[in-house]
């Protein structure tokens, strides 16, 4: 059993219009095996908080705490926090050209894990995580994202997911860009490695879509950079009804429906 | 539009030879542009010549010498007495007995082929010219089963001058290694032929050691029908300058040029490739990529590709890309191309300078994995295809090796890595080339044998590196 704290967290970002002020005193605990969306409006920090626990540099944090059982992660940097057990599924997948899957997953498995898993279970073990995801196994020999589809990219990521086996695991927007066959895989992807290793989950989505495979136990609402509303996953089908308008400054307007 | 006449509209006043083509009246009569293979093209321009006195001295104000610190190589622009004392042998890559249809033999200037692939296009390189007086010919037979190893290793820094001449006669199939070492001011001159229908290897690495500097360049002539790989693999020489010009004695053949470099605090490493398409139906490709570290790290690619009137059919690349892995490196890369025939098949170029991806560091930092392994994955990523291409295996491991040294910025492992390298190239004991080929008196190629001061300087290291 793990916990995931999050205590007055406060962030900033370089912009061109100097510092600003994004995430404004976020608190959330979440525990292991249960799964928490966080909705809110387009701009209202979301993503920044998902890269913020995964310790982006561009992201200053200002103030509070981020705790895996106990242990402060703004003090480490970024692969110590994923070797934590902390896993930020993006929503954005980076290029790196000419380093194939296979090699990047290895050596990310055996930077989390602090050992080379043996080749032969190894080998096993990725070929048939990437029959579940329904990937081509030629997928493996291809440069990290490099030419992925969108929907290639986020079954990559549900697949290191699935490999690293973390405690925790940030989605960011996951869901964005799948067809509907495309997110029902991934969702799949992410309620094995749930059901596999009692994984926490922070998913930070926009549209309620997502909410029908992963289901949620608690709801957040956030907006300007704070959790507003916490409620059960009935919240989540009341944002479908009524949108971000009541937590939107007056009159803009948004809709969570996919 | 192909036309098969000379472009210097000088001396073809005859408007005959002109008869197919429109020449533009009116407004567009004044846009030299509308008419680009009457307009004298950069070869026409360039002096080509054995004399020294032909070349000025190169001045940064020359196009050729713009990214050139010419005030660090003005011991290579006025003739100079060779100190004799750099030492060439030829080996196998590997085992002990180089490989049959290879001959070695020193040949006196004048003598066909020295000084035949070309002229000397710039001043150091008429200097070279002139400070030789013999060049050792390496003559590839056949099929060549095992790559072959010129070592070049440099004892001094006195000035050196060097001449190699590389013939794959006829048909001929074979791979050369040429491998730069030790401490050297050497300027260089390699001739390559690859005659027709052969198919040649040729990978020239510079690991020279600080304190080195090494300037010149390769002449190429690749034959009717030929496959020609030059690749180039500079790591390690305070200032390393070379040409590289390459042109075609027939037609459909290919040249393909890969570069690697890696260019560390004040050092400037610069390559310019020249390919002149002059015959049809040719295929040239251009590809050099380089990292570059650390304060007054510089580097500069210029990659010219010139397609002439008569070489209809040619299909033509280059590319270069630079990455900048930490402030205070420059990288200048400046594709050229002249085109002055219509009817190509392809003719296209590509140069980019780049940072280092935050984006993609924090990518696989996110997976656990640490910043230095995270790096170095960036620029095995970068460099990994194009040294996959160089296609000797005994060669691509120890590169990465060296790389990696580098990226870590570990001077100790640098060293080690370099002599792995060495380690890999070099035969043991070399007992190859048969004596009578080559005349050590005349030749003054220094020994066949590699010396003993170089054994043990590649040992000691070696328990180093397996530590």
């Amino acid at each position: 059993m793990s916990t995931l704290q999050i205590i007055d967290l406060r962030a900033s970002v370089e912009t061109k219009e100097g510092r600003k002020q994004i995430l404004n005193g976020v608190n959330l605990t979440i525990n292991s095996g249960e799964t928490h969306a966080i909705m809110g409006p387009n701009g209202s920090g979301k993503s920044t908080l998902a890269y913020t626990l995964a310790g982006h540099p561009k992201y200053q944090v200002d103030g509070g705490q981020v705790l895996l059982d106990g242990k402060n992660l703004l003090e480490m940097t970024a692969d110590e926090r994923a070797k934590a057990g902390l896993f930020l599924a993006m929503q954005y997948p980076v290029e790196v050209p000419g380093v194939s899957m296979t090699n990047f997953l290895r050596t990310a498995v055996t930077a989390v894990q602090g050992e080379a898993p043996s080749i032969r279970t190894w080998t096993k073990e990725l070929s048939e995580a990437m029959k579940r995801l329904r990937m081509d196994p030629k997928f493996a020999q291809r440069s990290v994202n490099d030419g992925f589809s969108g929907g290639e990219k986020k079954r990559a990521e549900v697949l290191q997911l699935e490999l690293l086996k973390p405690k925790f695991a940030i989605l960011d927007e996951t869901d964005s860009g799948l067809d509907v066959d495309a997110l029902r895989i991934v969702s799949e992807g992410v309620n094995r490695a749930k059901e596999n290793t009692g994984l926490g989950i922070m998913m930070v989505t926009h549209y309620t879509r997502i909410l029908k495979y992963i289901k949620p136990d608690v709801v957040h609402v956030f907006a300007h950079g704070e959790v507003v509303e916490t409620g059960g996953p009935d919240l989540a089908d009341r944002l479908e009804e009524e949108g971000y308008d009541k937590y939107l400054p007056e009159g803009a307007t948004e809709s969570a429906l996919a | 539009m192909t036309n098969d006449t000379p472009n210097d509209t000088t001396q073809h006043k005859d408007t005959q030879a002109w008869s197919e083509v429109q020449l533009p009246t009116g407004t567009g009569a004044k846009d030299p542009y509308a008419m680009p293979a009457l307009m004298p093209s950069s070869a026409d321009r360039a002096i080509r010549s054995f004399n020294v006195a032909d070349h000025t001295v190169p001045t940064r104000k020359q196009e050729d010498f713009r990214y050139t610190p010419v005030e660090r190589l003005s011991e290579f622009f006025e003739p100079f007495e060779p100190s004799g004392a750099t030492e060439v042998s030829v080996e196998p890559l590997e085992g002990d007995d180089l490989p049959d249809g290879v001959e070695i033999s020193a040949i006196d200037k004048g003598e066909a082929p020295m000084g035949t692939v070309g002229e000397p296009a710039d001043r150091i390189e008429a200097v070279e010219w002139n400070a030789v007086e013999d060049a050792m010919l390496v003559t590839l037979r056949g099929e060549v089963s095992a790559p072959v190893l010129i070592s070049v290793h440099g004892v001094d820094d006195r000035l050196d001058a060097l001449h190699l001449v590389i013939e794959a006669e006829e048909g001929a199939h074979a791979d050369v290694v040429i491998d730069h070492t030790g401490v050297a001011r050497l300027d260089e001159c390699v001739e390559i032929i690859a005659g027709k229908d052969s198919r040649l290897n040729v990978t020239s690495l510079q690991q020279w050691d600080a304190g080195s500097k090494h300037v010149g360049g390769h002449r190429i002539s690749v034959g009717e029908g030929a496959e020609l790989r030059h690749n180039v693999v500079t790591l390690g020489g305070d200032v390393v300058r070379l040409r590289i010009d390459q042109d075609f004695a027939g037609p459909q053949a290919k040249s393909e040029m890969l570069g690697i470099y890696f260019v560390e605090p004040d050092q400037h490493l610069e390559h310019r490739t020249m390919i002149v398409h002059n015959q049809p139906q040719c295929t040239s490709r251009v590809i050099y990529k380089g990292a570059l570290a650390g304060k007054g790290a510089h580097s500069a690619w210029v990659g010219n590709a010139l397609i002439l009137p008569n070489a209809p059919g040619t299909d033509s690349y280059e590319l270069n890309r630079n990455l900048l892995l930490t402030r205070g490196a420059i990288a200048d890369s400046e594709p050229n191309l002249e085109i002055e025939n219509g009817n190509i098949v392809g003719a296209g170029h590509a140069s980019s300078v780049g940072r280092f991806d935050d984006e993609q560091l924090f990518y696989l930092q996110s997976r656990g994995i640490p910043e230095n392994v995270a790096r170095r994955l960036v620029v095995h990523g970068f460099f990994s295809e194009l040294v996959e291409q160089i296609g000797l295996p005994q060669i691509s491991a120890a590169l990465m090796g060296s790389l990696d040294a580098r990226l870590e910025g570990d001077a100790k492992a640098i060293k080690a890595a370099d002599l792995k390298l060495v380690e890999q190239t070099e035969g043991t004991d070399f007992d190859g080339a048969d004596p009578d080929d080559a005349d050590p008196d005349d030749a003054g190629f220094g020994s066949e044998e590699p010396s003993s001061d170089n054994n043990e300087d590649s040992n000691e290291p070696r328990h180093t590196e397996e530590n």
